[in-house]
């Protein structure tokens, strides 16, 4: 096959690798980057979200699904193959069945044994075909949508649609899902991150305090704005995060923790997506792909170099000193959508190319070992 | 002097009266789904046997006594009898022999039996509808495939809790574990649900057993009633055998007299790396050019490898088949061509021995010198001696000696001696009673016009007249001379047999409802879908008092190009949710599609204004009756 052409080469000798001196606490920093393009087999360019399952990726890209096997393309999927639309928006793999769920324009898409069956609004109780995000949980399948929210029950096959109707949706149109073991949580355009409790079936809504106001009133009063884009559980410090288009928000339980361009190093204010474990916080934004060690207060920012020559990596410390470092390989664009974890290594979803992220080994992270084996905490 | 009943009484008057008769028919439909007179009848109902792991005895299970039947083999007589749940279905073992597990189709278990002692351990919850089972190699884990889930339990045995359960297709049926251990074999009765005027696609769902998730799903063309599964020895390759049936459903039914309209056969897979889905898949039809051997089913290897039996269920044989002949036919036909083959049986079959009635299952002892074939509607065992290829003798199982009304309608209704060159049998197109899945061009005056769905036989002794068009007014004209004219084009049965037959196709019971709670209490979204039904006024076409049909034919916009008319015969709403596809060519895949899709003219209730909440609501609600 064609597809393997990685279109960076990785030398680790060549690349101009960072010392670490001078930082207290060390966080990895990710100085080798492999991007799967047009150019490599990618059958586009703009991928909206990566799903990890022991070593295949699956991606979802604006036409069609791709499977990447060991680091190299194996198969593109399509409509011809059965795919219910060629937008794949979101995906999400069953642990349980291994069955591969997939948030398509086009409905729900269930990959499954190597045959794709199709949900659509008029084939099955879903609210609406234009799906932005899905996830499992249990035998329960849920469904962000432009109409509300759509859970599945897989045994049963019974549907419950949520919207503004029967739920505290101030507006329907919902992009992003996070499972726990006890909570379902959603990101709603305009309404805020939405909590769903699953065993009695209440909902709880998190809402900006100061209204629309795209400023803030109070710090970590509560959730930045009721825009929120995506939203991301950490199992390990059951912190629920919520990237909104105007900063990042994060919940524990008991404190708000938001983050700022302009109080913190964030990239952006403009957040696409959040994902969390254990330290790591990394938000999604439009300026380049920021991390943040929660522990440390340390802020890792990696972007393409202006100019198309590597990649720039900014490390900002909790007492503000700033640190640029340059790197040989970057992120296939700065316009960030969504990241996935596959053990040490991440993979990231941008308006033009999928990243693979590997970071340098040291002796922190053999000893951590795979994070993609921690098992959740409960909620 | 007359008096005036307000409207909005009226209305309430109705609702209520038809929520007293919904309770009824709930309580009615518990009933009958106890199906208590078939149990308390005394026939035994063999349905499945398999041998210990020791070889010393048989394990049957008996599906109308609800019990497991222990048989020594030595002496074939009966030395045990377990009580097990409703409709027990199929037995495994322990890789040790030491349990046993039966499943419980009605009853939604799995009966854990201690092998020596015969006691009943516990009993474990699996899906709904439980068949085929097979434990993995290491005995901890049992995989059962739910016929009504339509997926497979995946059950941890040290706790006897289910993991997880896995999706199949339609109607799983069997279930076998790979030699080595590595694969779970599903085979499904029904196909997919795709387009109704298209030869229907079934599948084998291939699950891996190290990592318990779907590993494969393998795509079989123009076949459906995929049954037992059987895999030969290593020294032959490994390969699969699964028998099946090969309709012609876009036929029209005129082609019977020609033969070929229903062929009944095997798939063989072969293990190859080269071939796409990791087999190379033939399609061998085990008929013969002027007659055919309906009911396909139960399969085993001779342990050397050198022979497969196969009962037709149907047609009360079993025929003996040589491997390498097999083979050799198989290398010397191109693939595509073999599956239309009638000239094939004959350069690979080594004896067609006679049953009793209804042979659904065979098993082979480890000397490959004796065959047990499980004889379904004779309570009965035949014994094969395999050395000599020719029956040995009969183990009685203990039924009663004299065959009742219904037994003996049963055997009609099982029997495709009746049709043209004994193609098929009621039970043919109606497995389980039920539905095959496909939508048929039966013999109309206008060839071609009028395919229709194959409807439900379960539950129908009240839901006259017949047919989609309503045309036969009792089961006495469905089944007697049209029968036997427009489907077995022979002399079909007589009036006593006629007599039988639709005895036994009246007790048809309806199975237990899986969407109702035990207690009949409606969930939220079923009780807000019931308001939607009687709001909408669909109990004016189906009435809840009978079985929600108006018992009369109505013009719902469904008609196509393909129908001579537009009136069809309301269908009973009865466990609608075991009958897709729906309308009256299979057209709607899915309950939503009936109004999503096929009802623009509001002819089928107003429901455009519905939204798609009282949509799911509504669905809920009929999946409850």
């Amino acid at each position: 096959m064609k597809y393997r052409q990685v279109t960076l080469a990785i030398i680790p000798g060549l690349m101009l690798l960072l010392s670490t001196k001078g930082r207290a606490q060390e966080s990895p920093l990710y100085t080798r980057w492999e991007n799967f393009t047009t150019a490599n087999g990618m059958p586009d360019d703009k991928v909206f979200q990566a799903a990890v399952d022991g070593e295949r990726v699956w991606v979802g890209t604006e036409n069609g699904l791709v499977l990447i096997e060991k680091g190299k393309i194996r198969k593109v999927y399509n409509t011809e193959d059965g795919l219910a639309n060629r937008v794949v928006a979101g995906v999400a793999v069953d642990p349980a069945s291994g069955d591969v769920w997939l948030a398509t324009f086009g409905g729900l898409s269930r990959f499954s044994g190597g045959e794709f069956r199709n949900y659509k609004n008029f084939t099955s109780g879903l609210a609406n075909d234009i799906v932005y995000a899905v996830a499992v949980q249990g035998e329960f399948v849920w469904a962000a949508t432009t109409a509300g929210i759509s859970r599945m029950n897989t045994r049963t096959g019974e549907w419950s649609i949520f919207s503004e109707k029967n739920a505290p949706l101030h507006e329907p149109w919902c992009y992003g899902i996070a499972v726990t073991d006890k909570k379902v949580y959603f990101a709603v355009w305009g309404g805020g991150l939405l909590e769903y409790d699953i065993a009695g079936g209440w909902w709880k809504p998190y809402n900006d305090p100061d209204g629309e106001l795209e400023i803030v009133l109070f710090q970590n009063q509560g959730l930045l704005h009721d825009i929120v884009s995506n939203v991301g559980y950490n199992p390990d410090t059951n912190i629920i995060w919520a990237s909104t288009y105007f900063g990042l928000s994060g919940y524990d339980g008991h404190n708000w923790h938001n983050y700022l361009s302009t109080d913190s190093a964030l990239a952006s204010d403009f957040i696409n997506a959040v994902q969390s474990r254990g330290d790591e916080v990394w938000a999604c934004t439009d300026k380049g792909l920021s991390y943040l060690n929660f522990k440390t207060g340390e802020w890792i920012t990696y972007r393409p170099a202006q100019g198309g020559n590597g990649g720039d990596i900014v490390i900002t410390t909790l007492d503000k000193k700033v640190e640029h470092r340059q790197s040989s390989t970057t992120l296939a664009h700065n316009y960030v959508l969504n990241l996935a974890f596959q053990g040490d290594d991440i993979w990231v979803a941008t308006a033009k190319g999928l990243s693979h992220g590997m970071r340098e080994p040291n002796p922190q992270s053999i000893k951590e070992g795979n994070r993609n084996e921690h098992k959740p905490a409960s909620r | 002097m007359s008096t005036t009943i307000p409207t909005r009484v009226l209305q309430t008057a109705t609702v209520m009266i038809a929520a007293v008769l919904i309770c009824s028919a709930a309580k009615a439909g518990q009933r009958s789904s106890d199906d208590a007179s078939r149990t308390e009848s005394g026939y035994l109902t063999p349905v499945e046997a398999k041998l210990s792991v020791d070889g010393t005895r048989l394990y049957v299970v008996c599906e109308d006594a609800d019990a497991l039947l222990v048989v020594d083999v030595r002496t074939k007589k009966v030395v045990g009898r377990v009580a097990v749940g409703h409709k027990p279905k199929d037995v495994a073992q322990s890789p040790s022999g030491q349990k046993l597990y039966v499943s419980n189709e009605w009853s939604d278990s799995v009966t854990e039996i201690d092998a020596k002692t015969l006691k009943v351990i516990r009993t474990i919850p699996a899906g709904w509808g439980p068949v085929g089972l097979t434990t993995d190699r290491s005995g901890k884990t049992l995989y059962v495939a739910n016929s009504i889930g339509n997926d497979v339990s995946v059950i941890e045995l040290a706790t006897g809790s289910e993991k997880k359960r896995l999706a199949s297709w339609r109607s799983p049926h069997h279930v076998l574990l790979s030699r080595e251990g590595k694969y779970v074999f599903v085979s499904n009765m029904l196909g997919h649900l795709g387009p109704w005027d298209q030869a229907p696609v079934s599948e084998l769902t291939i699950i891996d057993a190290d990592k318990q998730i779907i590993g494969q799903r393998l795509q079989i063309p123009g076949v459906i009633a995929l049954r037992h599964i059987a895999q030969g020895p290593s020294a032959e390759g490994d390969d699969l055998v699964i028998p099946f049936m090969r309709p012609k459903n876009l036929n029209p039914l005129i082609q019977v007299a020609n033969g070929w309209i229903l062929t009944h056969g095997m798939l063989v897979l072969h293990p190859s790396s080269e071939a796409q889905g990791g087999y190379e898949i033939s399609q061998v039809l085990l008929d013969d050019i002027d007659e055919y051997y309906a009911g396909a089913n139960g399969v085993t290897f001779t342990p050397d490898g050198s022979r497969i039996l196969v009962t037709a269920s149907e047609a009360n044989i079993v025929s003996v088949i040589d491997t390498a002949k097999l083979e050799r036919r198989i290398k010397a036909v191109p693939r595509e061509e073999l599956p239309n083959r009638l000239d094939s049986a004959a350069t690979f079959l080594e004896k067609r021995l006679e049953t009793g009635a209804n042979p659904t299952a065979v098993a082979v002892s480890r000397q490959s010198d004796r065959a047990y074939v499980v004889n379904r509607l004779d309570d009965s065992l035949t014994v094969i001696d395999l050395t000599r290829e020719r029956v040995e003798g009969r183990i009685d199982l203990g039924g009663p000696k004299e065959e009742s009304t219904l037994r003996k309608g049963e055997k009609l209704f099982y029997s495709a001696k009746f049709c043209f060159q004994r193609q098929f049998a009621c039970v043919t197109c109606h497995p389980d009673n039920h539905i095959d899945g496909v939508s048929w061009n039966l013999e109309t005056p206008d060839l071609g016009k009028d395919r229709v769905a194959n409807r439900t036989l379960r539950g129908i002794s009240e839901t006259a007249p017949y047919k989609w068009s309503g045309h036969n007014p009792d089961l006495e004209t469905q089944c007697g001379p049209r029968i036997a004219k427009f489907l077995f084009h022979s002399e079909g049965f007589n009036q006593e047999q006629l007599a039988d037959l639709i005895a036994f196709i009246k007790s048809i019971p309806l199975p237990p409802n899986r969407h109702l709670a035990a207690d009949g209490q409606l969930t939220l979204s079923q009780e807000r879908g019931k308001k939607v039904f009687f709001q909408k006024n669909c109990d004016n076409c189906h009435p809840p008092a009978t079985h929600y049909t108006a018992l009369r034919s109505f013009d719902v916009g469904t008609a196509n190009r393909y129908d001579t008319s537009g009136m069809f015969d309301v269908p009973q709403l009865d466990r609608i949710y075991e009958k897709p596809p729906y309308l009256h060519n299979g057209e709607a895949l899915t309950l939503e599609e009936i109004w999503t899709v096929f009802n623009n003219e509001d002819k089928h209730g107003v429901t455009s204004d519905m939204t798609k909440e009282q949509l799911n609501d509504l669905i809920e609600f009929l999946k409850a009756l």
